[in-house]
């Protein structure tokens, strides 16, 4: 079985801490995905798990082996880095080969495989180009190609879209998506892009200042973030935030009483975080919804949709509404309506979310 | 017919490339208004290169003439190539020639080298404050005035009481007189120059591996690479530009030998391998005063500089895309 495991991994650099004791299971062809802000310790676990960084404390096993103390090389892993990482003095076969000769593979043997793998990334044209020669696009497709030829066991990924353009990223992010339920190698990829880990990952881990925050499915983290770390982490844009008290009915936000779903049980004038997602609201009224009413600053369209910046006595609001074609009837939006089952709540103290009794 | 609608199209076109071209001049006018600072800053390098390299060049017309101090350089007669053609058929010219060559070649494959080597030793040297102590020891010949460095050489070498010859006794070998026979000059001149001048070239090979992107490290560590390998087959391909481009320039001073050091080290019983173009130049030029057969001397010394440095880039060019210009 071609798991990583981490138990209780600890880095230190000297009596700086950066990642404090990090549980997590990768189980075998699973891809799971570290995302956080800049600085949460993801890449530094990354490295951990590939050999380049020491462990200082815990430990890291792959494949059921304790990899603690092995050298990346007989780690069976394969990385791919955010700068492409390839020999600007080497071209696309040469590159992607150098694994293989240094490992005294067989030329018949990696001339073979080398075909085959460009035949599959669309580099079999570009196999005598050096990577000066090609666009971000295909180098990138060189690195993973230069992965992919020492079938590894587990591949690693720092953040590798992230020198893309927008456009570039998503036809790329899909690329390793296919490629991976081709593979079906045990990946980690790490990015601070919150799409990017929803759309690729089995799995999300949400780190942040060196410690996981959650780990689950994109869904689940979506829709039950633990605290509100990772409510405001994923989903663009992140879940609204705003102060209030739970009452006998529900949560109050100034003057405005949320339906929630559950029984509230004495936990009534509670300080709270009522959190709504933007993409949760509507804007026409039901039984089961609450009203919240809002001064619009600004309607953005992005085509079918629109997001409106709105205020809420001293909170600033973002909610995504239909364009229907037209914005127009957007500017005179005065409330918006909350159904009750998409009201979360987090405690206002610890920020860790309440799970109302239903 | 034709005619005219040619000659109405060229109009246009006319008029549209005169703009231009005072367009041109404006912009670069402005540009000068604007970033005056920058252009005074550059005028010490403009005026050393005119006075120190420019004006100079002026006075290489005596190469052609017959001087005389008293005429001047203007007052005196042409001769055409008559200071060449006695060059060619003097003895000690050629074998200074010779010897320049052979020198350099040797230079060019030990002392070439030595830097690239050292920079890559020290690359792999992770104990800091080894690596710092190390560095400072090698830099410091550089540091050392050519004349305290010969004195060093003479002392070391010398039958009496030298370092080399008391081991050599020790060895139960006869001294060796080693800067009074010409077969010992040029290891001992290499030599020299490596001790001088390795450690301070490798500066700039240090810099260049230094610019090496750290992850080919990460991903070769990863692909199994050892660091012998690493070395070979990243770092010095990395740095293969700079290796390049020094080497050309190198190349371009193939006619330069170390002149003070020969003139400190050598002697009438060395001059067979020792006697180089500059020297011969300077007892010519300086000590004799044919000033005029000097300038011939010289300028084919510059000539062939110019054209191995031009042969050097063009083949650089062609072979790894990598030139001076």
């Amino acid at each position: 079985m071609s798991g990583v495991n981490l138990s209780g991994i600890v880095k230190a650099y000297g009596a700086l801490q950066v990642v404090h004791g990090i549980d997590l299971t990768v189980e075998e062809k699973e891809f799971v995905v570290l995302v956080g802000p800049s600085g949460c310790g993801k890449s530094t676990t990354l490295r951990m798990i590939a050999g380049l960084e020491e462990i200082t404390a815990g430990d890291l096993t792959i494949d059921g082996r304790r990899m603690n103390r092995v050298a990346p090389k007989d780690r069976d892993v394969a990385m791919v880095f955010q700068n492409y990482a390839l020999y600007p003095h080497l071209n696309v076969a040469e590159n992607m080969a150098f694994g293989l000769r240094i490992r005294k593979t067989p030329k018949d043997e990696i001339k073979t495989t080398i075909a085959d793998v460009a035949n599959v990334l669309g580099l079999t044209e570009y196999l005598d180009r050096r990577p000066a020669d090609l666009s971000g696009g295909q180098r990138q497709r060189v690195a993973m190609g230069r992965a992919i030829v020492r079938h590894p066991k587990v591949f690693l990924f720092d953040e590798p879209l992230s020198n893309l353009d927008a456009k570039l990223r998503t036809q790329m992010r899909a690329e390793i998506k296919r490629l991976h339920n081709r593979l079906g190698v045990t990946s980690v990829y790490v990015t601070h892009d919150q799409v990017e880990a929803m759309t690729l990952a089995d799995r999300i881990v949400v780190m942040n200042n060196g410690s996981i925050e959650q780990v689950g499915t994109p869904m689940e983290l979506f829709n039950n973030p633990a605290n509100t770390f990772v409510a405001s982490f994923l989903g663009s844009p992140p879940m609204n935030q705003m102060k209030g008290t739970l009452t006998e009915n529900g949560a109050k936000v100034g003057g405005v009483e949320f339906k929630v779903n559950g029984a509230v049980n004495g936990n009534a004038g509670r300080d709270v975080i009522v959190g709504i997602r933007p993409e949760h609201v509507t804007l026409k009224p039901s039984h089961e919804t609450s009203a919240l009413p809002i001064g619009l600053d600004l309607v953005e369209p992005l085509g079918s949709e629109a997001l409106l910046h709105a205020r809420h006595g001293d909170n600033s609001l973002v909610f995504k509404a239909d364009t229907e074609g037209d914005i127009d009837h957007l500017s005179g939006v005065k409330e918006v309506h909350v159904p009750a089952h998409v009201v979360k709540l987090f405690d206002a103290e610890t920020g860790r979310a309440l799970n109302l009794e239903v | 017919m034709a005619e005219e609608f040619s000659t109405a199209l060229q109009e246009p076109l006319k008029g549209t490339s005169s703009r231009s071209e005072e367009g041109r001049m404006t912009r670069l006018i402005d540009h000068f208004k604007r970033e005056w600072q920058i252009y005074a800053m550059l005028l010490p390098t403009i005026i050393w290169f005119i006075v120190f390299l420019y004006k100079p060049m002026y006075g290489l017309q005596i190469a052609f003439k017959d001087y005389s101090i008293f005429r001047g350089v203007a007052g005196s007669p042409w001769i055409g190539l008559e200071h060449f053609n006695t060059l060619f058929s003097n003895d000690q010219f050629i074998r200074a020639v010779w010897n320049t060559i052979q020198i350099s070649a040797l230079n060019l494959l030990f002392g070439f080298p030595a830097p690239i080597i050292l920079a890559l030793m020290f690359n792999e040297v992770l104990h800091a404050s080894f690596k710092r102590t190390s560095q400072t020891i090698v830099y410091l010949p550089h540091f050392i005035s050519s004349v305290i460095i010969s004195g060093i050489v003479i002392t070391a070498f010398s039958p009496s009481a030298g370092i080399v010859n008391t081991v050599i006794g020790w060895l139960g070998f006869e001294p060796v007189y080693f800067l009074t026979q010409p077969e010992w000059f040029r290891p001992i001149f290499v030599g020299t120059g490596i001790w001088q001048e390795a450690g301070f070239g490798s500066i700039v090979f240090l810099a260049a591996i230094a610019g090496v992107n750290p992850s080919l490290y990460e991903s070769a560590v990863v692909d199994g690479a050892n660091r012998w390998q690493m070395m070979w087959k990243i770092t010095v391909p990395s740095i293969l530009p700079t290796i390049l481009i020094m080497l050309i320039i190198r190349i371009g001073n193939i006619m330069e030998v170390s002149f003070e050091l020969v003139i400190l080290l050598y002697q009438p019983s060395t001059y067979e391998t020792a006697d180089v173009v500059n020297t011969w130049i300077y007892r010519q030029g300086l000590q004799s005063g044919q000033y005029d057969l000097a300038a011939a001397a010289g300028l084919f010394n510059a000539l062939v500089a110019f054209v191995l440095v031009m042969t050097a880039n063009t083949l650089s060019r062609r072979f790894s895309r990598t030139s001076l210009w």
